[in-house]
């Protein structure tokens, strides 16, 4: 039995090294000169440079991927609140005969293959003259955002305490006063990590970015992606700068998206 | 609730309206598109119907396209449910709730990281010569060079396990939140019945999570016919054709190798049409 739980806990150690390590490991290399990249041995011990690191936040590709990634997925989860969350306050609090086929064809916006929304998205952009535009980016990021933070805040309104929100109605709050003044804030804590989920979730996107952009609006995983297409003949080192920085942006929600699946499960169980 | 108010139209109506418009016109130009003979060198085109559809069934690179994602989607689900749940359940066996913290932390960076990053990060940790993934094996063997990337036996499991390596431990957090939710009634009397701990999960805790389990195995393999990615930067397909999925194949047939925009249409639409269908039965036997 204790030999069981040693064992449990060793594989448990393993799997948490494991889960950081090749990261770290990333990060380490990307302070590295090429000459102690490539080494049989690992090495551990180096001389650390910025080199790497400065190329990278001075090269003007990344900066303009870096822009446009900010921009694309900003203000596509800016639309996706706007017009996500009334929406899913509606359903959650207001059902209809309508709201489970509501909810299953936010869900179902999930099951379309990116490749089948790219391919005649492409044509039409190009049809339009937006092809390659921050513009049409945002559009498409926008079905993404609106449905995920649909569909993750619909239980997070239905979290709210009834009560609560009827005690408003009998102190004279209009519909839309409730959902601004008692509905929105009691649930934020929920919400919040919904739209940072839909963040993270577009952040990370890359079969639609890659086929909607040639130059002007390329994201950053673009940029990153074609810094690695040339080989052996990028220093190893920028790469490995080049995956921090569009690491970092997600990493920066960690706590966010922690705390939320810890009150989404809270919730179960009351 | 007020009976009577205009906000359940003003809020979802607009909502609905701009969803439908994004996803009803891609889809239905998809469909079009795949009824063409639209080239990207060229801007006429005319319509072929079902020929796209025909030499689909005849294509050789396409039905192993079809059956590597097959693989791909059984590899990656079976894997990460299996390594979510044993660490799930091991989390919730011998560590204490700050270490359960700290595990839980760390078990949700990876799934946080761009599949690109992701993908870099193993092709750098699984490089032959200087790779941190195949060091282990070059001390062990006294420098002999395995590379689980170029070799079509492994590449796809190589793959995969990035995949696995973000959602697996991921899904290990929540299964571990879904056994903390469980009354501890039943557990306590399985224990007094001696019987052993893992008894205890196989026979009790696991099957009263049956439903979320299926629900989480549901989400699993809609994620999984993403796998375009980490494919795309780790090795294109290759070698060969070994780890060519259709959103890799439809890629590489529409911009990369002959700019067949509606011959690659034309299996996005056979996608579509096979995994709308899937889902949507799964979804009304689990809701069921």
């Amino acid at each position: 039995m204790k030999l069981g739980r040693l064992i449990g806990k060793a594989v448990l150690a393993f799997a948490g090294f494991m889960a950081v390590f090749p990261l770290l490991w990333t990060a380490l290399n990307s302070l590295k000169n090429n000459v102690d990249i490539i080494t049989r041995v690992p090495r551990v011990v180096f001389t650390p440079t910025l080199a790497n690191i400065s190329y990278i936040i001075g090269r003007d590709s990344v900066m303009t991927g870096l822009y446009n990634s900010v921009i694309a997925c900003g203000v596509a989860v800016l639309i996706g609140v706007v017009l996500g969350l009334p929406a899913a306050y509606a359903v959650a609090r207001y059902p209809n005969r309508w709201a489970g086929d509501i909810q299953f064809f936010v869900l179902s916006l999930r099951f379309l293959p990116p490749v089948a929304v790219a391919i005649p998205l492409m044509v039409i952009w190009l049809q339009l003259g937006l092809y390659d535009t921050l513009a049409a980016l945002i559009v498409t990021y926008s079905l993404l955002t609106i449905s995920v933070i649909m569909w993750l805040a619909i239980p997070a309104f239905q979290a709210v305490p009834k009560e609560v929100e009827e005690a408003a109605f009998v102190d004279g709050y209009g519909a839309y006063s409730v959902f601004w003044r008692i509905a929105l804030p009691v649930a934020a804590r929920s919400l919040i990590g919904a739209v940072a989920f839909s963040f993270v979730l577009v952040w990370n996107e890359f079969l639609i970015a890659l086929m909607l952009s040639s130059s002007n609006a390329k994201t950053l995983p673009i940029v990153a992606s074609e810094l690695s297409q040339q080989g052996m003949n990028v220093p190893w080192g920028i790469l490995n700068a080049s995956v921090v920085l569009l690491s970092l942006p997600p990493l920066l929600f960690l706590g966010v998206l922690s705390g939320f699946l810890n009150s989404v499960f809270r919730q179960k169980k009351t | 609730m007020p009976r009577r108010s205009s906000l359940p139209v003003t809020f979802v109506v607009p909502t609905l309206v701009v969803l439908l418009i994004l996803s009803m016109v891609p889809t239905l130009y998809a469909i079009v598109i795949a009824l063409q003979n639209r080239e990207l060198s060229s801007t006429a085109y005319s319509y072929v119907w079902f020929s796209n559809f025909v030499d689909l069934f005849f294509d050789r690179r396409f039905l192993n396209a079809v059956w590597v994602s097959v693989k791909w989607e059984v590899v990656t689900v079976v894997a990460t449910m299996a390594v979510a749940i044993g660490l799930g359940v091991l989390m919730f066996e011998v560590a204490s709730p700050r270490l359960r913290n700290i595990y839980c932390l760390l078990f949700i960076i990876p799934v946080l990281l761009p599949r690109v990053s992701a993908a870099f990060v193993w092709k750098f940790a699984y490089h032959p010569l200087y790779g941190i993934a195949t060091y282990p094996y070059r001390l062990l063997t006294g420098g002999l060079i395995f590379d689980p990337l170029s070799k079509p036996a492994t590449a796809l499991f190589a793959v995969a396990s990035v995949d696995v390596w973000q959602w697996g431990l991921f899904f290990a957090v929540i299964v571990l939140k879904l056994l903390e939710t469980l009354p501890p009634q039943p557990i306590e009397a399985a224990r007094l019945d001696h019987a052993r701990r893992w008894q205890i999960h196989a026979y009790v805790t696991l099957p009263m999570l049956k439903a979320p389990l299926i629900s989480l195995m549901f989400v699993k393999m809609i994620e999984s016919l993403r796998s375009f990615d980490l494919i795309y930067v780790m090795t294109r397909g290759g070698p060969g054709v070994a780890t060519e999925t259709l959103d890799m194949y439809a890629f590489s047939q529409g911009f990369i190798e002959s700019g067949k925009v509606s011959y690659a249409s034309a299996m996005a639409v056979l996608m579509m049409i096979a995994t709308v269908i899937t889902f949507t039965m799964l979804w009304k036997r689990v809701q069921a």
